[in-house]
């Protein structure tokens, strides 16, 4: 027996390339879409590599440092580098603001690292280009994906940082791309405004008669100094000797220090569970609505197919072609379209689709194989409206038409 | 003729569903986490590497003087402006004497009374030192009662103390005077050394109270960097070691100086050293003072020794090492490091020799299973 | 196996039930010996089409007797419970267009109702090709039916008609978009192929050019049929 959906796809083979073509443009978006997601958590993922900390501890009852804001004194480090333990702590600062280059400025995640050495808590873990930080202020690691190349000069508030480094995929659990600075330009950087404000602010407390009264002289400058020192961090990052439990560290940091303490496991689960649960059900539901789009259409166009060969259907029922003979050719053909589709939809996500997406997309090759029997399930769904209609044809049609 | 049609069509799909197979096996295998992790990598070299300490800074006057009225009073003139350079004596302005000009002539006018009084005084003794010795005659010779002469000789007694009294009145008439002069001439601002005025916090009429600073001085000469060096890169810092200055607003060149000292004080709330670093030659224009400095101070090159890149060194499982390529596959080696430079050279201690092949970038974290290309240019990286 | 060609006996059909039913067959009687070519002529609704979808056993009558070579198949009934088979196996159908299948080469048409039996494809393929060469469309073969002229295409379609061998081949109205020339020679190839494969054929028209070449041809008209003699013109 020879196959009657093979010889109708290759005599029809334009007509079928192209409806392959269309569909697995939609394919490749639900592919993408389901790599948006994936991204997403891996953004989350990496974040919490990145930082090689296997404790956070954050100000007390906050989800900081990365869902909620959160400040700790820079020196509650010391406190918990004497806990045992504790193999390594570092100060963290993180915030997200505009980094200036020249005319243009990107959203980035400023972090501020704790001088020392690679391998510290906080420091990129690896590099891409350039080096790690070895001068104590006004150097950079940037990530690529905020366009800087070595060499560049950006503009952090007040200062002007050289790019030293760039990294890859160190982004925060928005998607911003990370700039890797000193701790201590950074403390400063979350603080200090920029030169108008810093004036306002001293105009502020010099008006202020308390702050400067008559016949103190020194007071206000006292005053205004205090008042431009930041002595706060947002987390410290806490790496453990091994064969300690990262639950026991963690309790007795709770316990004797006040403040709250996040195990790796937790942290994902605040990032992946808090911070973009939202964005994850507005993917679900985007992937639900691409897949019935897909679904309509793969069964769309099988319908008509099948119709454009009604006559040749009631041909082949009159002289005797069985039922099964028919629908299978008419889910071959289904499923032939998905395969086409699917495979033209993975290689447009993954060559254009995944590199113009602003965002990281994460193409899984988990997601692929499930994403495919998706599709064929898909397609054999769809195909049974066609086959439907293909077998309520009457042989007689053929007949005296 | 026959079967060419069905072939060429055959020949037409598959000139489409090959690449497009291919394509697809390419995009399966060769992106996303199946694909080989781009790196590039660096040899071990032998080298000499100055290491150098990084730290910030502000431009300080060694030497700063106030310069203001020791009592409360209003300003009456200021002759000097920032930025003015004075001598040592000069006068930089007068506090308003308000009534101590009048105090010194109410002085005068009491000494001229008391001069008086003392004048009558005298007088008075010389008349009861008569009277007196006539008494104690007319006495001896019995014309008058013992009373009367002791009378006589109580008031010679009263008229000597009222002398000396009016004498003493006159001193201390000529101190109080001396006095009120000496804070009359404390009213002048002088200054105490050469130096350049940089404030002039109150003008003319103002009324302030003593101790407050109405001129700031300082001493040109003295300039200094007062330097923070961070404690953990402070390794090696001493006094004479050869500095290079960045000032803030030259950032694109560096003047060369030397660390004055190293502050036996750490700030323990930075957890920075601090030093005090001076130009060997004043730059001219004079640096603002606070204007903010870079400071790379040198020290002198280490013996030579394998060294990498600062970029090749990860942390795996609380072990620093690096990705080193041994039979064409990532092999983690521990490694113990020694000193580094600010060009991001480190000396490897142990672990690496020189020619060894390590992993300097990654596109991606590795792990011991990771499959490696090795490329010449990092993917996404600009030039 | 074409030891009898086909007889119908008595055959009704009725459409519907009760007031509103149509009787479009009342009593229709026909005999076609292997060999021969009858004519089966009719005005518009005279039941024609109706009569060949009983005989293609495609719609079931509501009595009579149908005797297909030496097989009673209905009787008051279907008596074959594979109609499927039994239209693949002992019925050729030629239709008033070829209704060749587009995608498949000609070979493959006329190879496809064999391969449907479950014979293999080259045996299948060998017994098309063997209809080639007396059908004039050995060269051909590997054509797809549209790039075939129309006479052509009724040629392959006959061939399809004949491959299975069946006793009875039912042709409707096969020479309608033919001119007279090619009509004929589509009725001379018919009494050909009828001899030469012991088939009986009845061919349902109302082409003028042709109605003279039928030696025997049944009339229907209302649903009943009526045998008369033809002029059988052309192939003595």
């Amino acid at each position: 027996m020879i196959s009657l959906a093979g010889r109708d796809i290759m005599h029809a083979w334009g007509k079928f390339v192209f409806t392959g073509l269309g569909l697995g443009l939609l394919i490749g978006v639900t592919l993408s879409m389901a790599g948006i997601y994936r991204g997403m958590i891996d953004d989350a993922k990496v974040l919490l590599d990145n930082s090689g900390a296997d404790l956070w501890v954050v100000q007390k009852d906050t989800l900081g440092p990365y869902a909620e804001p959160s400040s700790v004194y820079e020196d509650t480090w010391r406190g918990i580098r004497s806990m045992p333990g504790v193999a390594r702590v570092a100060n963290v600062t993180y915030l997200t603001m505009q980094v200036r280059e020249g005319q243009r400025d990107v959203r980035a995640m400023v972090t501020g690292i704790t001088a020392g050495r690679p391998g510290t808590p906080g420091w990129p873990p690896y590099l891409v280009a350039g080096r790690q930080i070895t001068r104590g202020h006004y150097e950079a690691v940037a990530d690529i994906a905020a366009g800087f190349k070595l060499g560049d000069s950006l503009q952090i508030r007040r200062n002007h940082y050289t790019v030293v480094g760039l990294t890859r995929r160190m982004v925060s659990s928005g998607g911003d791309p990370m700039v890797f600075i000193p701790l201590k330009d950074a403390q400063e950087a979350q603080f200090l405004k920029d030169n108008e404000a810093i004036r306002q602010q001293r105009r502020r407390t010099a008006s202020n008669s308390m702050f400067n009264p008559p016949g103190a002289p020194g007071l206000l400058e006292a005053v205004i100094a205090s008042q431009s020192t930041n002595p706060f961090v947002n987390a410290v990052l806490v790496q453990m000797k091994s064969g300690y439990s990262a639950e026991d560290v963690a309790g007795s940091i709770r316990r004797w220090k006040h403040l709250t303490v996040y195990t790796r496991g937790q942290m994902e689960e605040i990032l992946v569970g808090k911070l973009i649960a939202t964005s994850a059900k507005q993917i679900g539901m985007f992937l639900a609505i691409l897949s019935i789009v897909s679904a309509a259409i793969v069964a769309f166009i099988i319908y008509t197919l099948t119709l454009g060969k009604i006559r040749e259907i009631a041909v082949l029922k009159l002289i005797g072609t069985r039922n099964r003979t028919i629908a299978s050719m008419i889910m071959q053909q289904a499923v032939a379209l998905g395969i086409i589709g699917f495979v033209v939809g993975k290689i447009t996500a993954t060559l254009f689709m995944a590199p113009i997406f602003p965002k990281y997309v994460l193409l899984e090759p988990l997601d692929s194989v499930r994403g495919f029997f998706v599709v064929v399930a898909i397609c054999l769904l769809s195909s049974l409206i066609a086959i439907r209609a293909a077998l309520k044809v009457d042989p007689a049609e053929a007949i005296g038409g | 003729m026959r079967g060419l049609h069905v072939q060429r069509s055959t020949l037409v799909v598959l000139a489409v569903l090959i690449p497009l197979l291919a394509l697809f096996i390419y995009v399966a295998l060769r992106s996303g986490p199946l694909a080989p992790v781009p790196v590039r990598l660096a040899t071990v070299e032998v080298k000499s590497i100055s290491p150098s300490l990084f730290g910030i800074g502000s431009v300080e006057a060694r030497y700063t003087y106030k310069i203001g009225p020791t009592v409360a009073g209003r300003v009456k003139t200021l002759n000097v402006h920032v930025g003015d350079m004075v001598k040592a004596g000069e006068v930089l302005g007068t506090m308003d004497p308000v009534d101590l000009d009048e105090r010194i002539r109410g002085r005068d006018a009491a000494l001229k009374g008391a001069k008086a009084q003392l004048a009558e005084a005298a007088a008075r003794r010389d008349y009861a030192q008569t009277q007196a010795r006539r008494y104690e005659q007319l006495l001896e010779s019995g014309s008058t009662t013992e009373e009367a002469v002791s009378t006589r000789r109580q008031e010679l007694q009263v008229a000597g103390a009222s002398l000396k009294a009016a004498r003493e009145e006159i001193l201390r008439l000529r101190a109080d005077r001396k006095a009120i002069v000496a804070q009359h001439s404390n009213l002048q601002l002088i200054s105490p050394v050469n130096g350049l005025v940089v404030a002039r916090e109150a003008d003319p009429g103002t009324t302030i109270v003593g101790g407050r600073t109405v001129v700031e001085m300082i001493d040109p000469e003295s300039l200094w960097l007062n330097v923070r060096f961070d404690q953990i890169n402070a390794r090696g810092l001493a006094a004479n070691l050869l500095a290079r200055i960045v000032l803030r607003s030259h950032a694109v060149e560096s003047i060369s100086g030397r660390v004055l000292r190293v502050e036996p004080l750490a700030d323990a709330v930075t957890e920075e050293i601090l030093a005090k670093v001076v130009f060997d030659k004043l730059p001219k224009p004079l640096p603002a003072i606070g204007e903010l400095v870079e400071v790379t101070v040198a020290l002198p090159p280490l013996s030579p020794a394998p060294v990498i890149s600062n970029a090749a060194i990860r942390r795996i499982d609380g072990q620093l090492g690096v990705w080193e390529i041994i039979n064409g596959k990532p092999h983690f080696t521990p490694v113990t490091l020694g000193f580094g430079d600010l060009d991001g050279f480190v000396q490897v201690r142990k672990g690496l020799s020189a020619g060894d092949k390590v992993v300097v970038y990654s596109a991606k974290a590795l792990n011991a299973g990771s499959r490696i290309k090795v490329v010449e240019h990092m993917p996404g990286v600009k030039q | 196996m074409a030891g009898n060609g086909i007889r119908i006996q008595g055959v009704r059909k009725r459409y519907g039930s009760g007031d509103t039913a149509v009787e479009a067959l009342k009593k229709v009687d026909m005999q076609v010996a292997p060999g021969e070519v009858v004519g089966l002529i009719g005005p518009s609704g005279s039941g024609k089409t109706t009569l060949l979808k009983c005989l293609g056993a495609v719609i079931e009558p509501t009595a009579g007797r149908m005797i297909l070579g030496d097989e009673v198949i209905y009787d008051d009934g279907w008596k074959v419970r594979d109609l499927r088979a039994l239209r693949r196996d002992k019925i050729g159908f030629i239709f008033q267009a070829p209704y060749l299948i587009p995608f498949l080469d000609v070979t493959d048409n006329v190879a496809l109702l064999p391969m449907l039996a479950g014979k293999p494809n080259a045996h299948s393929r060998k017994r098309a090709m063997e209809l080639f060469h007396p059908l004039d469309v050995q060269h051909r073969a590997r054509a797809m039916p549209s790039q075939l002229s129309g006479g052509e295409q009724q040629r392959v379609a006959i061939a399809r008609g004949l491959v299975n061998r069946p006793p009875v081949i039912l042709a409707d109205e096969p020479t309608a978009p033919l001119d007279s020339e090619r009509a004929l020679a589509v009725i001379r190839i018919l009494n050909d192929m009828a001899r030469k494969f012991e088939t009986a054929i009845i061919v349902v028209t109302h082409d003028e050019k042709i109605i003279p070449t039928f030696k025997r041809i049944y009339h229907i008209r209302d649903g009943v049929t009526y045998e008369e003699a033809g002029e059988g013109r052309g192939f003595e």
